[in-house]
């Protein structure tokens, strides 16, 4: 087993010679002037950036892998030039995915590493432990890795976070509409994590499947026991169980049903749902009685990113380059893809901040451009100056093996009553190297 | 009807790996008068010294006795090197050095195994047995839980109540001095008291992890509930510990189950269970008399 040991880790490569000011491979922007060292964080030839991980506990599988996936898009990047000839210093630090934890690391990011921005932060309630120090400090608090509402809801409570993934409430509602046009008669339970991420998932689909819905039950994160909340789902007579839940409670929801014989139609929302992990996590439990993901299969779940298994996307092409050339040990996984994607926007909002980005320039250069940007997503982001929320388009897919097949093209919505539509829009390809060039929006 | 049964079963098992805990600190009470901290992670040190040996392709019976005998040293171990130079000073101090030693091992164990989040096998089944055409939350391995605790308690008492080691133990626990007087090598004996208790507490970790995930830190709630099942159960009986542990495996499970949002409710619910047992009877339910307390 790998040990994380170094909870810690900083981009190595050193600064690449022969790129002037235009920035590598990336787009001359902002003019030809020299880089300074514009704002906390930002050298003539650095900036530095910063995020909170579960490396260890309970929340740790699959979401550790996340910051390996960022860490290997910037070192590509960076031997590419990085950005405006500056290097991208990404220091990631440990939260066990304990709020007490992530305030600790993010007053070490922000005070002692001095980072330039927070990016990728992951959690809902471990960000939301951070988001008034970060909003406070004014230290840009981009991308978020959480669903939540609350980072881009409301732009004048939080000026400086944007959220990234479809939020939970809009996933919600795409699920709930799904359900009601492909299983009307399906008896709906819930199986929800107690906080959040829960009721704004809960919020969405009883948007559209009030009547439907029979049990909702809900699990505290650290309790490992769901028996008799699996149980009270069976009791209610729950023929389809929707849960939004994190990785580990797919595998322990799994593992209880088991043990009561219980079979609904699985829908696990997009953050619990990746089969290789939870397969994996079930598949030693007590040989071929449960293995190779079977479990899983047939389950049906949600994307808003490609996944590894669609071999022949070009994103996924490019960013296995990427893991093999710059990435460490072990084989690309969705969540390394989700970190270099998330690391793919973060380029895009630097370089649109232009040459000598400050802190305001950064955000500001999110809310002008970062609803035009084109990348891995399906769908685009919400970006602008009365909303920070990231993207709201999610296709449905079913989980066949340890891939999956999509039974639903990508619909968008937004939060609150506003409709879900059919995206239109063309899958954007990758540009050379897969890194963007974006004009710099900023003076 | 169901759903009692379903969530009466759930609350068994769990109670049984609560008690199971629960024996390991009455055993080290018994035989050295210590509360000691550090179980919970001596217990998930030898887990995961048996999930080496079990990703190394060795059967989970090999695992198993290499796991009981690897925490009988390092019971050993740690009472001559560790507990043997506070022993006897205040009893406060061994404590805090345990509370320290639990700390110290699960970093150790993060650091040689790695903090990831792993599935642990079970030598039986993890589906639920068919009773007519309902299945019921019992298990072959929750069986396997069940038969292995009991056997431990029993072989517990009948150490303790019949064979004259057990005697001794008892005695240099109780009184080093008057023991040692009446002949009894209390130094070995206090070794052995820790080495065994430390085997129980393997095996109570080992059966824990059976079927579900291990972390470095995955006995940390486990410990809460232990300690509060012991101390229901009087903290010096082996049957108080089992008994101790399925009150709290049920009655968790039933607030979990009943309660609105109940699954939050659940830690709470152990204090105030704790709180009302010790309210009605200060020493647990299952105290000998009060003038063996020293």
């Amino acid at each position: 087993m790998t040990a994380i040991a170094a909870a810690t880790v900083a981009s190595t490569v050193a600064a690449c010679g022969g790129s002037d000011d235009s920035g590598g491979g990336t787009s001359s922007g902002g003019g030809g002037g020299e880089n300074e060292a514009s704002d906390i964080g930002v050298t003539e030839d650095t900036i530095t950036l910063g995020a909170h991980y579960p490396l260890t506990g309970v929340a740790a599988p699959g979401y550790s892998e996340i910051p390996t996936g960022v860490q290997a898009y910037f070192d590509c990047l960076n031997q590419e030039g990085g950005v405006y000839g500056r290097d991208i210093e990404f220091i990631f630090r440990d939260d066990a995915y304990n709020p007490t934890q992530t305030s600790q690391v993010t007053n070490e990011l922000v005070l002692e590493d001095e980072i330039f921005a927070m990016m990728s932060g992951l959690g809902t309630p471990t960000h939301s432990a951070v988001v008034d120090f970060l909003n406070d400090e004014g230290v840009p608090d981009l991308f978020v890795s959480s669903g939540s509402l609350l980072w881009g809801e409301d732009p004048e409570q939080y000026p400086m976070s944007f959220g990234w993934q479809t939020d939970y409430e809009s996933e919600g509602k795409i699920i709930g509409e799904y359900i009601a046009e492909n299983f009307p008669d399906a008896q709906v339970g819930l199986f929800l994590q107690d906080d959040d991420f829960g009721e704004d998932g809960e919020a969405g689909i009883r948007q559209y499947i009030d009547d439907q819905i029979v049990a909702a039950e809900r699990y505290t994160p650290g309790n490992t026991n769901v028996g008799p909340q699996i149980a009270a789902l069976q009791a209610a007579g729950a023929d389809f169980v929707v849960g939004f839940n994190v990785p580990s409670y797919t595998a322990l929801s799994q593992l209880t049903a088991l043990q009561l014989g219980y079979d609904p139609q699985w829908f696990y929302s997009n953050v619990g749902s990746d089969p290789t992990l939870v397969g994996g996590l079930l598949n030693r439990f007590s040989e071929g009685q449960v293995s190779d993901a079977a479990l899983l299969d047939g389950a049906l779940t949600t994307g808003y990113l490609p996944t590894v298994d669609m071999t022949d996307n070009p994103w996924i092409t490019e960013f296995q380059r990427i893991w093999d050339e710059c990435g460490g040990e072990g084989d690309l996984t969705n969540y390394r893809v989700y970190g270099m994607a998330q690391a793919y926007t973060m380029t895009q909002a630097l370089q649109a901040a232009g040459q000598n980005p400050t802190r305001e320039g950064l955000v500001e250069a999110v809310e002008t451009a970062g609803g035009e940007w084109e990348g891995p997503v399906f769908a685009p982001f919400r970006y602008s100056e009365d909303s920070h929320m990231g993207t709201g388009g999610m296709t449905i897919e079913r989980i066949v093996g340890n891939g999956s097949e999509e039974v639903q093209p990508v619909r968008i919505t937004d939060i609150g009553d506003a409709p879900i539509e059919e995206y239109d829009g063309e899958a954007a390809t990758p540009p050379a190297n897969a890194i963007p060039d974006e004009e710099s929006v900023v003076d | 009807m169901d759903y009692f049964v379903n969530v009466t079963l759930t609350g068994l098992t769990q109670g049984m790996i609560y008690s199971a805990f629960a024996l390991a600190l009455v055993l080290i009470w018994r035989s050295t008068r210590i509360v000691n901290f550090a179980q919970g992670s001596m217990a998930a040190a030898t887990t995961f010294i048996a999930l080496a040996l079990i990703q190394a392709g060795q059967s989970y019976w090999v695992a198993l006795i290499v796991a009981l005998l690897s925490g009988f040293l390092l019971g050993a171990i740690v009472e001559r090197v560790i507990i043997r130079p506070v022993e006897g000073g205040p009893e406060l101090n061994a404590v805090i050095v345990t509370l320290g030693l639990f700390v110290a091992i699960q970093a150790a164990i993060a650091i040689i195994f790695g903090s990831s989040f792993q599935s642990f096998p079970t030598p039986f089944g993890v589906r639920g047995f068919e009773v007519g055409d309902t299945t019921i939350p019992l298990t072959p391995t929750s069986l396997y839980i069940i038969g292995s605790v009991l056997l431990t308690m029993a072989l517990l008492v009948a150490l303790f109540r019949f064979t004259r080691i057990g005697l001794a133990m008892r005695a240099s626990a109780f009184s080093q001095e008057v023991a040692r007087l009446l002949g009894v090598k209390v130094g070995s004996m206090l070794t052995l008291g820790w080495g065994l208790a430390a085997v129980v507490g393997s095996l109570a970790g080992l059966l824990i992890a059976g079927g579900t995930f291990v972390w470095p830190a995955y006995m940390d709630a486990l410990i809460v509930f232990g300690f509060v099942a012991a101390i229901i159960g009087g903290l010096d009986s082996p049957v108080g510990a089992i008994v101790g542990g399925l009150i709290l495996g049920l009655a968790l499970s039933y607030v979990s189950g009943y309660a609105p949002r109940g699954s939050a409710l659940v830690n709470i619910s152990a204090l105030v269970i704790l709180i009302v047992v010790l309210l009605v009877r200060p020493g647990g339910l299952f105290s000998s008399t009060t003038a063996r307390r020293a």
